[in-house]
């Protein structure tokens, strides 16, 4: 059974495309004056109007001493705390009776970036970064060490705004 | 209410105790902590930290409850504001030179200092204008580390050196914010029991060398357990981290061993966490021990007990060499596996057990590293082993089956048979027909006979390696099928319910402290 369409007849002025592309070419030609909004990555970082925040949460560092030693004093929050269990860590003590990490490693592929880690440390030493290029070529290298960890020179989280009093 | 025990209310709770009690313990009684350093049950009371004090009516001042003795109708109050503002300052006094490491204390998670600090102390400091006293950390001894920053002086050490330990090394030294423990000048802290200051140091001060750095405390798995290091029984705890045993602490019970443990049982737990363990039933085939399931083992090694029974007339006997660290059920299932229900077989038992020193614990009656070292000596004398090899291997050098529990030091084979069930394979097993892979101590659940006869049950701590399986189930799964015990409650009860000695006792009546042998229901000792 055929389905009754009803076909309407209307002038050639309202049924031509003419019109319409017209009116979409003016409005790309439009664009060509305006300024630009995208930021030519990677060969540019940071735009004035863009930069990364300062609370971003990214891949670990751990912050080092004077002597380039990690802060760490492998107190076991971290781990406990981890809500991703992406923290491996073995205690030992150095020649001056220090305790100290024997193992330090950090999961970033487990890592669900919540930043509780940086939170709970009570020597200041592991922190969030604020960093986003990862890329690897192996799925393995994405286990950081503690020496591949101290070696992170990228800024750390805030983990709130400085400047809101109600942040922390 | 009895006669004889006084009435008094803690926090508006009435309870009724022996004349003579602490109010400490009263309000123990109660359900209220009252928070304490000096204090401790084992210890002669000092009533030196001024941590426990409370407010009793028609008492002048704050009482100290370690020290005072309930009267009758006494009223105490541990929440008042004026107790509570004492408590707090007494904490404050405690924090001026406690150093901030928490973060490397090993005490930390399980320290009282920081419980309470974190329950009813202030936030903050007011005595920061001078910097904390620093002490360099001591060696006292083999196994004790001394942290004298730390410290709180409760001198709980002191005094278990002096009237528990009865080795009086320990002092303190120096006076008011300069005083520290001090130790002998020419003495070590190395009695067998010195141990247990570890346990007693309510904060980090001291420490076991062993435990160092190991673990956190909230990372520990507890269980309770018996310590395997003599026939004196004493109730320990099995601290486990990541499944691997890394500290063995005393648990209270004051029929045995009180609140404490000797060294030696404090170290004997490395052979629990052993790598080298038997993870499948083995048995030989073309002269050589191949894995196979379950299944297939206790089908062969049941084939094989039925047909040496058969054997036995024309002097063939069966021997079971056990080790006197196997559970009370394993014991018993290896005898009636060998000598039938009513032990209508002919059958040889026997047990060799390693002796050492004796070091009693001067202080406490009945309480000594024994020199049997080995946990249930007892348990197996009564279920029918006799202690000393000698005479069982000659038997086994004819005997139609040999099974060996556990027992890698003695070379039992004849010529008969050999069933090997352990928890390695020794050299001496390696002709074995069957090899069973079974469970440790630490691993499984089942009980131990002290010295005195008292049956105390052991928790597993941990998984056992591979396919191996508690001894009570191996042995239980080769005897006929109704009688097979499904745990080892079902083993228990088909003890007690088989031996004499057992008579009345019942598993779960047993508890976590255990019972004395002639201590079960309906039956005269």
């Amino acid at each position: 059974m055929a389905i009754g369409v009803k076909v309407l007849k209307r002038p050639t002025e309202r049924t031509s495309y003419l019109r319409a592309t017209l009116k979409g070419m003016a409005l790309t030609l439009q664009h060509l004056f305006r300024p630009k909004v995208t930021m030519q990555y990677p060969e540019e970082r940071s735009t004035a109007s863009w930069t990364i925040s300062g609370r971003w949460r990214g891949t670990h560092r751990m912050l080092t001493d004077e002597q380039g030693r990690a802060k760490c004093v492998a107190c076991g929050l971290c781990p406990q705390i981890c809500p991703a269990n992406c923290i491996k860590l073995v205690p030992g003590e150095d020649e001056q009776g220090n305790r100290y990490p024997l193992i330090y490693e950090i999961d970033e592929f487990r890592c669900v970036f919540c930043g509780y880690c940086q939170e709970v440390c009570p020597e200041e030493a592991i922190h969030v970064g604020v960093h986003y290029e990862n890329a690897e070529y192996s799925r393995d290298r994405f286990v950081y060490d503690l020496e591949r960890l101290c070696a992170q020179t990228h800024p750390v989280s805030t983990l709130w705004d400085p400047s809101d009093p109600k942040g922390e | 209410m009895p006669d004889g025990l006084i009435n008094l209310t803690v926090d508006g709770v009435p309870v009724s105790v022996a004349p003579g009690t602490l109010v400490i313990e009263a309000a123990k009684q109660a359900g209220v902590l009252v928070p304490h350093y000096c204090y401790h049950p084992g210890l002669p009371v000092a009533g030196v930290c001024r941590m426990c004090l409370v407010e009793i009516e028609k008492a002048p001042k704050l009482q100290i409850a370690c020290a005072t003795p309930v009267t009758e109708g006494m009223i105490v109050r541990t929440q008042s504001s004026q107790a509570k503002d004492a408590r707090q300052s007494v904490l404050e006094f405690l924090l001026i030179n406690h150093p901030l490491d928490c973060p490397i204390c090993d005490q930390a998670g399980e320290c009282e200092l920081q419980d309470f600090v974190f329950q009813e102390g202030r936030a903050g400091t007011r005595y920061a204008e001078y910097p904390k006293r620093f002490n360099p950390v001591e060696d006292f001894g083999p196994d004790v580390l001394y942290v004298a920053n730390r410290c709180i002086l409760c001198t709980r050490c002191v005094r278990f050196m002096e009237d528990v330990a009865q080795e009086p090394v320990l002092n303190v030294s120096e006076r008011g914010d300069r005083a520290y423990i001090g130790i002998h000048p020419d003495a070590r802290l190395d009695h067998p029991w010195a141990g247990n200051v570890v346990d007693l140091c309510p904060v980090g001060s001291l420490l076991s060398k062993d435990f160092l750095h190991k673990a956190r405390a909230w990372e520990l798995d507890k269980s309770a357990s018996v310590c395997t290091g003599c026939t004196q029984g004493c109730n320990v705890t099995l601290d486990v981290r990541d499944n691997v045993i890394v500290r063995v602490r005393p648990r209270p019970n004051l029929e045995v061993n009180r609140y404490f443990i000797c060294d030696h049982g404090r170290m004997s737990y490395r052979w629990m966490n052993r790598g080298d363990r038997i993870e499948a039933p083995l048995v030989k085939q073309d002269g050589e021990l191949r894995a196979v399931d379950w299944d297939e083992a206790l089908d062969r090694a049941r084939a094989l007990l039925r047909g040496t029974r058969g054997r036995r007339g024309r002097g063939g006997a069966a021997v079971a060499i056990v080790s006197p660290k196997a559970s009370t059920e394993a014991l018993f299932l290896a005898r009636r596996v060998l000598a039938g229900k009513e032990r209508e077989h002919e059958w040889t038992g026997a047990f060799q057990v390693t002796m050492g020193e004796e070091a009693p614990l001067a202080g406490v009656p009945n309480l000594a590293l024994r020199p049997e070292r080995a946990p249930n000596v007892k348990g197996a004398e009564l279920l029918g082993y006799t202690n000393g090899v000698s005479s069982a291997l000659r038997v086994a050098q004819t005997a139609a089956v040999v099974l060996v529990l556990d027992e890698p030091d003695v070379p039992a084979h004849g010529a008969g048979a050999l069933i090997y069930l352990g928890v390695t394979l020794p050299e001496s097993a390696r002709g074995a027909d069957i090899v069973l892979p079974i469970a440790n101590v630490a691993e499984e659940e089942g009980t131990f006979v002290n010295r005195d006869g008292r049956v105390q049950r052991y928790f597993p701590a941990k998984p056992a390696p591979g396919m191996a399986r508690p001894a009570w189930w191996a042995l239980g799964e080769l005897l006929e099928a109704p009688d097979r015990p499904g745990s080892a409650a079902e083993a228990f009860d088909l003890l007690a319910g088989t031996v004499d000695a057992f008579a009345g006792l019942s598993y779960a009546a047993l508890g976590v402290t255990g019972k004395g042998i002639g201590q079960g229901a309906g039956v005269p000792a």
